[in-house]
């Protein structure tokens, strides 16, 4: 957890405030809605099982009025001669019937409308049990006959001087099936158990169904095809049903939508908040990250690093205290230079005069003595040839001697000042090592030299001539602080990402003032050093993304060491 | 050719003198386009056995043959303009007509004739089948046992057919509409030229002005199919056709309502179930009450075709089927729906429950089905070949085969009649197949047509039909 940034954390609060209430939130309208949509759905259901069943219920009782109307009214009027075949048909297309049928008192068929052919044979229509006004009627189709379910009512009475019955109705078939399937926007149907079939729309998925249990409880369920349908049943008389079913796709189709439209807004919600939380965590967490920013530049030495100041709260003060802070430190460190520089040059200008006071008073002397002389000549008191003599050349030498020293410091000053930019290039180490001590093993007096040198070095990034004239001042540093002899070693080793050089000497070693200025320009421990040496050495290790490092205490000797950048490997080798 | 110039010169004063009613009534004319609505247009008009009447319709309109019979079933000419037997009746040498063409106005040549006849012989007619079994070497060239046919033989613009023995009707077979004449190149040389043709819906036929009778009244003559079987009827009564086959009841009786029962089948193997059902169709009342201008029938064959009413079968003891049996009818598209019905019915009162398939007429007269209804007519319309048709329509049926046989070579007639009526009686009794009724020809024709006829098998004729403008 610790790993995790600011702005994680808030982010995952967020969530976890968010997530849970949404997730609730929608789950419980979910389970409310489905519940809502099973009820509608069985609602209608049973509505559609109502509105069939008084349709029914209506064709009987009409049916019953036509027949009483046909026997009391229409039959009378008929001819005696009428053609059986036709005078039902008739009768029947008058009123708009489908069944009508006029039966003599052995039940033989004396015309019929839907199944003319019948004439004079007896009608074995099916009746279904407990009511006779559902019969499965045969009826003409093509060139033969087909069973169909009708709803009739028949009545009975005397016509042409005997007994009849006459029986009218209406189809109950696939078009009955369809009208109400339409009307009710569903699949309703009837199921005649007795003969096992089903009279429903021609294509309806009920046909499908081949061995239905139908029961008067609820709504079921039953997969057809590769639908699955909620139903309900309703008996119409035993053995025939009525059924109503919809397609559970269909059935749930507005929960479906609802739910789906909870599911979009919660989805929606919870982007929105995240997204929310993404910016507001975003807008909280930037200042302190460029804040921590700002500090890692500035404890990196940048102390330019500024924090832009976005608000007036706490974290905007936090900002402006640390631009503060870190203006103070700029001019700190102004002050600082300037105070560095100030006693840097009078530090120079100290040591100046005073390296060039030394020579200069000799000259002085050896001048004076010559013009004494001279002066003495004047006075006539001379001096003896010999003596002018040997005074002339010990007071020329000196200036001479003194005149050099002279020029050496201006050189050193010279060369100080134009020190050229480094030539980095992969440089063996250990080989400049070894010539820069050979340059000076003939002034090793005393001196034990010795190399604990690296092996497998890597080349290290450097100009070798800058660097062995860094090395050269090391060494000749180090066998000038063992006048009385002693041990200079010097390592070499590879020290990731780069190569170290130590030098090493067993001479009086140095204390904290001497450490401390050691590499000030000017400072020197030695009688006639310019105090350039070590601040040579720093430059030019400096100048090439290098280190030196020193230790040393009194009586213990001093060891420095260089470290130095690797050359680059080269990319043929990377490559491989 | 005459006829045509007198009906001309007939026309070109009535057309002077009368007004367009009195002309109408005057008689024949030359012109218009008739169209038939027929169930379906037969996909090619090629010679072969028809089935059904719109197929008998296109055979005669479209193909000519030797010879045809007339009324009392005598040869009458057709490509063939006059034959003569000889004197031991086993040789027959026939003329053909020197003005007989094709449609593509090539001569009708006696090797056309006699290719035609190669091709008849070895078809499914049953008049064929009739003409190779008394034909020298007839028997091997049906069976493809030889492709000699030394009894087809053409003498320089004469056919010469010499016979095994004498036959009676020797000349009978080839008034077969199977037996039509065509060129090498497959043209017919019938009255109608087939002009243009949707398969399976329409058929344009013209006029051809070459025939060997003379050009036929029509102009035109366009077949197409109805929408619906039941609307047939409605097509006249709206005009749109002058003239509907396979509905309707047109002219007299001419063909035989059969149902065929099939004694392969479990409801029907035995004959007393047969029987039973035969015995249970009240025909009278089928003729009387259902099917308007239909007859009781006598016997198999339409009346048309006997003499005299032939005699009682020796009855079969009938046994009704168990109750509930399940039964399949085939019924031809032919059949009136209410007769179809009826029948039905009788089925349903002998306690069989009949399921009813409507097929088109070719296949309800082939097979199918535990029974079968039809409506039948023969190839050719003559009694032998009739019932040699008749008895092909079932399983072999004890003595029919021998009683034809000898039929056949009988040529004295009353002898001859007495052995087609015992083929015929043997025939009824085996209650393989039951003549339901005799109806007239499925069709209906507009007022405004006139001169339709039919000749001896039931078949319409329009050679001399014509259109009252």
């Amino acid at each position: 957890l610790s790993r995790i940034g600011l702005r994680g954390r808030l982010l995952a609060g967020f969530a976890l405030l968010a997530v849970p209430p949404i997730l609730l939130l929608g789950f419980s309208s979910a389970a409310l809605l489905a519940r809502g949509s099973q009820r509608a759905v069985e609602q209608r259901l049973e509505a559609a099982l109502r509105s069939a069943q008084d349709e029914l219920d209506r064709r009987r009782q009409a049916a019953a009025e036509q027949a009483e109307r046909m026997l009391s009214d229409e039959l009378p009027k008929t001819e005696v001669a009428a053609n059986p075949l036709e005078l039902a048909g008739k009768l029947a297309a008058a009123s708009g019937l489908d069944v009508l049928e006029v039966l003599d008192a052995e039940g033989r068929v004396i015309s019929s409308s839907h199944w003319p052919a019948g004439f004079g044979f007896l009608d074995r229509d099916v009746v279904f049990p407990g009511q006779d006004a559902y019969r499965l009627e045969t009826v003409k189709a093509g060139h033969g006959g087909v069973e169909r379910l009708a709803v009739t009512a028949a009545s009975r009475g005397r016509w042409r001087e005997q007994d009849v019955l006459v029986r009218a109705g209406w189809l109950v078939d696939e078009d009955f099936a369809a009208q109400l399937s339409a009307l009710m926007g569903l699949d309703l149907a009837l199921r005649d158990q007795t003969h096992g079939r089903w009279i429903a729309r021609p294509g309806d998925a009920l046909h499908g169904w081949l061995s239905p249990a139908l029961r008067e409880a609820g709504v079921g369920q039953v997969a057809l095809g590769s639908e699955t349908y909620r139903y309900a049943a309703r008996a119409v008389v035993p053995g025939l049903w009525l059924v109503a079913a919809l397609p559970r796709e269909t059935a749930e189709a507005v929960a479906t939508d609802i739910r789906r439209l909870s599911v979009a807004l919660a989805v929606a919600t919870l982007v929105a908040a995240l997204v929310g939380a993404v910016l507001l965590s975003g807008r909280i967490a930037r200042p302190v990250r460029e804040l921590a920013e700002g500090a890692r530049r500035v404890a990196a030495g940048d102390l330019d690093a500024a924090v832009p100041v976005q608000t007036a709260d706490e974290i905007g003060q936090l900002a402006e205290s640390f631009n503060a802070m870190t203006a103070d430190l700029r001019d700190s460190r102004e002050r600082l230079l300037q105070a560095e520089r100030v006693a840097a040059w009078r530090e120079m200008a100290r040591r100046l005069a005073h390296e060039l006071k030394n020579p200069i008073f000799p000259i002085q002397l050896s001048i004076e003595t010559l013009r004494r002389v001279l002066d003495q000549e004047q006075r006539g008191e001379p001096v003896s040839g010999k003596q002018f003599a040997a005074l002339f050349r010990e007071s020329s030498e000196t200036i001479i001697d003194e005149l050099g020293s002279l020029r050496k410091i201006i050189d050193e000053f010279s060369q100080f000042a134009r020190m050229p930019r480094p030539q980095p290039a992969p440089t063996d180490v250990n080989a400049l090592v070894e010539h820069t001590l050979t340059l000076h093993r003939a002034r090793a007096d005393g001196v034990a030299i010795e190399t604990e040198l690296g092996p497998d070095l890597p080349p290290a990034n450097v100009d070798r001539d800058l660097l062995g004239r860094a090395l050269g001042n090391l060494v000749a540093n180090a066998l000038e602080a063992m006048p009385d002899g002693g041990t200079l070693r010097v390592r070499t080793a590879a020290e990731p990402p780069g190569v170290s050089v130590q030098v090493e000497d067993t001479g009086p070693g140095l204390n904290e003032e001497q450490r401390t200025r050691l590499f000030t320009p000017y400072y020197t421990t030695k009688r006639g050093g310019t105090g350039l040496g070590l601040a040579i050495v720093q430059g030019i290790i400096s100048d090439h993304g290098g280190r030196v490092q020193v230790r040393s205490e009194p009586g213990q000797g001093t060891t420095f060491t260089l470290l130095l950048p690797a050359a680059p490997v080269p990319k043929e080798a990377g490559a491989q | 050719l005459r006829r045509a110039a007198r009906r001309a010169a007939a026309l070109a004063a009535a057309a002077l003198l009368l007004s367009p009613r009195a002309k109408a009534a005057l008689g024949p004319r030359y012109g218009g386009d008739l169209t038939v609505a027929v169930l379906t247009v037969p996909s090619a008009p090629d010679p072969r056995v028809p089935r059904g009447a719109a197929e008998s319709l296109i055979a005669l309109l479209v193909h000519e043959r030797l010879l045809r019979l007339d009324a009392a079933g005598e040869p009458r000419a057709g490509l063939a303009h006059d034959w003569l037997g000889s004197a031991d009746g086993r040789e027959w040498v026939l003329r053909l007509a020197p003005e007989a063409t094709f449609h593509d106005g090539a001569p009708v040549a006696p090797a056309d004739v006699v290719r035609s006849l190669r091709t008849f012989l070895r078809g499914p007619s049953i008049a064929a089948d009739r003409l190779a079994d008394t034909l020298d070497g007839g028997a091997a060239f049906r069976a493809e046992r030889s492709d000699e046919l030394p009894g087809v033989a053409v003498s320089g613009a004469e056919v010469v057919l010499r016979f095994r023995e004498p036959v009676a009707a020797p000349l009978a077979p080839l008034a077969a509409p199977s037996a039509a004449i065509v060129s090498a190149a497959g043209v017919a040389a019938g009255p109608f030229v087939p002009a243009a043709t949707v398969p399976g819906r329409r058929l344009a036929l013209t006029a051809f002005g070459a025939h060997v009778r003379g050009r036929p009244l029509l102009d035109r003559v366009s077949l197409v199919t109805a929408a619906r079987a039941d609307e047939l009827e409605t097509e006249v009564l709206t005009r749109r056709a002058g003239l509907v086959v396979g509905a309707g009841a047109w002219g007299a009786p001419a063909a035989t309502l059969l149902l065929a029962l099939d004694p392969a089948r479990a409801p029907f193997a035995a004959a007393e179930r047969r029987a039973s059902v035969a015995e249970a169709l009240a025909r009278a009342d089928l003729a009387r009450r259902v099917l308007p201008g239909a007859e009781r029938p006598a016997g198999l064959l339409p009346p048309a075709l006997w003499p005299a009413p032939p005699s009682e079968s020796e009855a079969v003891r009938a046994v009704p089927p168990r109750a509930g049996t399940p039964v399949s009818l085939l019924v031809s598209a032919e059949v009136p729906p209410l007769l179809s019905q009826r029948v039905m019915a009788y089925l349903d009162e002998l306690g069989l429950d009949a399921t009813v398939t409507a097929a088109p007429p070719d296949r309800a007269v082939a097979s199918g089905g535990d029974a079968r209804l039809f409506l039948w007519s023969p190839e050719v319309p003559e009694p032998e070949l009739a019932l040699r048709e008749l008895a092909a329509l079932g399983p072999a049926v004890p003595g029919v085969a021998e009683a034809l046989a000898a039929a056949a070579r009988e040529r004295e007639p009353a002898r001859r009649y007495a052995l087609l009526q015992d083929a015929e009686r043997a025939l009824r009794a085996a209650a393989v197949l039951v003549p339901v009724a005799v109806v007239p020809i499925a069709a209906h024709a507009h007022p405004r047509l006139h001169g339709l006829a039919a000749d001896r098998a039931g078949r319409l004729l329009l050679e001399d039909a014509w259109l009252e403008p």
